[in-house]
C-alpha cells in the first residue's frame, strides 16, 4: 500500500469515527444506556424467578447475548446511517471524486461502524464484569466470533446505507428485520427451551449461531456446532464484503 | 508537447431512465487554459462535469486528464483535479477546519502539508474566524468560499466550477472571479460552467456552447458572436438556444 493510499484510507477512517464520536451521547451512550437497563431488568427482575439456564447463571447466561447485540446494531447502525446521511447531503461526493479505490472507500465505511460497536461491546463488557461473574472461558473462539459478527453487521449497515433513498429504508431495515432477527435468535433464552416449531425455526435465524458463538466464547455452552458456525459465520461475511465490493465497483447508488 | 488538461472524445452518458445527458461530446482544453462551458438547464454541462470526476460513468467515450485516463488510470487523473459542485454539499458535522484537511487527506495530502494547506486558505478566504465553527453555522457566502477552498486544498491542475458563483452577492461574485483569475494567471486550468454571460465574457479565454448533450459551438466570446452573426456573446447564446426575440437590442428597438 502505497503512502497516499494509506493517508487516504487513515483519512476515511478518522472522518467516520469522528462523525459518531461528535455525537456520542446518541451514538455511545445511549447503547450503553439501552444495554444496562437490559441488565438491569433482565437481571434483577427476571433473574430472581430464572435462576440458571444449562447450569449458567440467567443474567450471565444473557450478557454475551447483550455484547453480541450492541456491537451488531451499533455496527450496522452507524454505517447504514452515516453512508445514508453523506448522500442526502451529498458530502459523500467529496469522498467518490477523490482518487480512494472502491476496496478503500468500503472497508473504511465498514471500519467506522465496526470501531462504534467495538466500543459499546467493550464498555457493555466492562460494565458486565463490574457487575457480574461474567467468565470468559474460550478466547480462541470468541476473538473471531466477535471479529466476524461486528464485520458482518458492518458490511450489512454499508449494504442497506448504499441501497436506502431515505431515512425510512434504513429504519424498516432496522426495526422490521434487525431487531426481530436478533431479539428471536435467543438473547434472552435458550433455543432448547422453545417448543416446536419455535425450536426449529430458531435454528433458521442465522443471529442463532452468532450468539451461540459468543456465549460459548464466555460461558462455555452452545446449542450449535462451533467450527460449523464459525466457517458459516466467515463465509457469509466474506460473500457480502464481496457482494459490497462489487457495488462500490460499479458505484450502485453511489455513482450515477 | 505537453497532454493536454482535458480531453474528452466522444463521450456519451445515458442515464438509466432512458435520458441521453451526452451524445458524443469531444473537447480539448488545454494547460493554462480558462474554458467556459455554457448551455441551458439540462444541456448536459454537469453530466460532463460528473462524468470527468468520477461521480457519473460513461456509457460510450474516453476522457484523459493531463494524459491520464479517468476511467482506468483514475487515482492520477483524479489527483489533478479539484470541482467546487454547483451543490453545496458540505457536511454538517465537520468543521471548516475538518472540512477542508479531511479532503486534504481524501488526497494523500500528508498531515503538516494538509495543515498548514488549510491555514492559508481559510485565510485566503476570509474564513480563520469560523475554522472551529461547522459548516452548517456558515452563512451561504462562507459556504460556497469553504467549498472553493475545499477544491482547491490538493493543489489541483485542474480546477472544475460547476456554476461557482449561482446565488452569492456582488461582493462575493466579484472576489472569486478575482481569485480564479489569479490562479489561472500562475498555471492552474479552469473549466467553468455558468449561467452568467458576463462571467464568461469576462474570465474565459474560449467557451464552448453545449446543448441537448452536443457542442454545438466552440471559440472565443467574439469568435462566437461573429459565427452567430451577432454583436456579443450573449446574443449568440440566445442565437443558439433559438430566443433572438429576447435579445436587448430586439426589445429596445421594439420598445422604441
Amino acid at each position: 500500500m502505497s503512502q497516499a493510499a494509506r493517508i487516504r484510507f487513515l483519512t476515511l477512517l478518522q472522518r467516520e469515527v469522528s462523525r459518531f464520536m461528535k455525537i456520542k451521547k446518541q451514538t455511545l451512550g445511549g447503547p450503553l444506556l439501552e444495554t444496562f437497563l437490559y441488565v438491569t431488568v433482565f437481571g434483577a427482575a427476571l433473574g430472581t424467578r430464572i435462576k440458571e439456564l444449562h447450569g449458567v447463571e440467567y443474567i450471565v447466561f444473557v450478557i454475551p447475548g447483550l455484547i453480541m447485540m450492541a456491537l451488531a446494531t451499533n455496527a450496522f447502525t452507524n454505517n447504514s446511517a452515516s453512508i445514508l446521511q453523506q448522500k442526502f447531503l451529498g458530502a459523500i461526493h467529496d469522498q467518490l471524486s477523490s482518487p480512494a479505490s472502491p476496496l478503500e472507500l468500503l472497508l473504511a465505511f465498514s471500519l467506522g461502524g465496526f470501531v462504534r460497536g467495538a466500543i459499546v461491546a467493550v464498555l457493555t463488557f466492562i460494565v458486565a464484569i463490574i457487575l457480574t461473574a461474567l467468565p470468559v472461558d474460550h478466547l480462541l473462539v470468541l476473538i473471531p466470533a466477535l471479529f466476524l459478527v461486528g464485520f458482518f453487521f458492518a458490511q450489512l449497515g454499508v449494504l442497506i446505507g448504499v441501497r436506502a433513498e431515505q431515512f425510512d429504508d434504513v429504519a424498516f431495515a432496522q426495526t422490521f428485520v434487525l431487531t426481530p432477527l436478533i431479539f428471536l435468535g435467543g438473547v434472552f433464552y435458550s433455543a432448547s427451551l422453545l417448543p416446536e416449531p419455535f425450536e426449529t425455526l430458531t435454528k433458521f435465524n442465522p443471529v442463532f449461531y452468532m450468539i451461540s458463538l459468543v456465549r460459548y466464547g464466555f460461558v462455555g455452552y452452545s446449542e450449535v456446532s462451533i467450527p460449523l458456525s464459525l466457517a458459516a459465520l466467515t463465509a457469509a461475511t466474506g460473500a457480502l464484503f464481496l457482494f459490497n465490493l462489487r457495488l462500490f465497483q460499479r458505484g450502485y447508488k453511489l455513482r450515477s | 508537447m505537453p497532454a493536454p488538461a482535458l480531453k474528452i472524445e466522444d463521450l456519451q452518458k445515458r442515464y438509466g431512465n432512458g435520458v441521453e445527458a451526452l451524445r458524443g461530446v469531444s473537447v480539448e482544453i488545454a494547460e493554462g487554459e480558462f474554458y467556459g462551458l455554457l448551455g441551458p438547464n439540462g444541456a448536459g454541462k454537469s453530466t460532463l462535469i460528473h462524468c470527468t470526476t468520477g461521480l457519473a460513468q460513461p456509457t460510450g467515450g474516453t476522457i484523459e486528464v493531463f494524459g491520464h485516463d479517468a476511467l482506468h488510470d483514475y487515482e492520477q487523473a483524479r489527483e489533478a483535479v479539484g470541482l467546487a459542485p454547483q451543490e453545496v454539499n458540505l457536511d454538517h458535522f465537520l468543521t471548516c477546519e475538518e472540512t477542508l484537511d479531511f479532503h486534504g487527506g481524501y488526497f494523500g495530502m500528508t498531515r503538516k502539508d494538509r495543515r498548514e494547506r488549510t491555514r492559508e486558505l481559510l485565510e485566503t478566504f476570509s474564513l480563520t474566524a469560523k475554522a472551529k465553527d461547522r459548516t452548517r453555522a456558515l452563512s451561504g457566502g462562507m459556504k460556497r468560499r469553504l467549498i472553493l477552498a475545499r477544491a482547491l486544498m490538493h493543489r489541483p491542475r485542474l480546477l472544475i466550477l460547476d456554476e461557482p458563483t449561482a446565488g452569492v452577492d456582488i461582493e462575493l461574485r466579484l472576489e472569486l472571479w478575482h481569485y480564479v483569475q489569479k490562479i489561472n494567471a500562475e498555471g492552474t486550468t479552469i473549466l467553468l460552467t455558468t449561467h452568467y454571460l458576463e462571467e464568461a465574457d469576462q474570465l474565459c479565454s474560449r467557451i464552448g456552447f453545449i446543448a441537448n448533450g452536443e457542442i454545438a459551438a466552440e471559440g472565443s466570446s467574439d469568435g462566437l458572436a461573429e459565427r452567430y452573426g451577432v454583436a456579443n456573446l450573449e446574443d449568440a447564446y440566445l442565437a443558439l438556444v433559438g430566443r433572438k426575440e429576447l435579445s436587448r437590442s430586439h426589445i429596445e428597438a421594439e420598445v422604441v
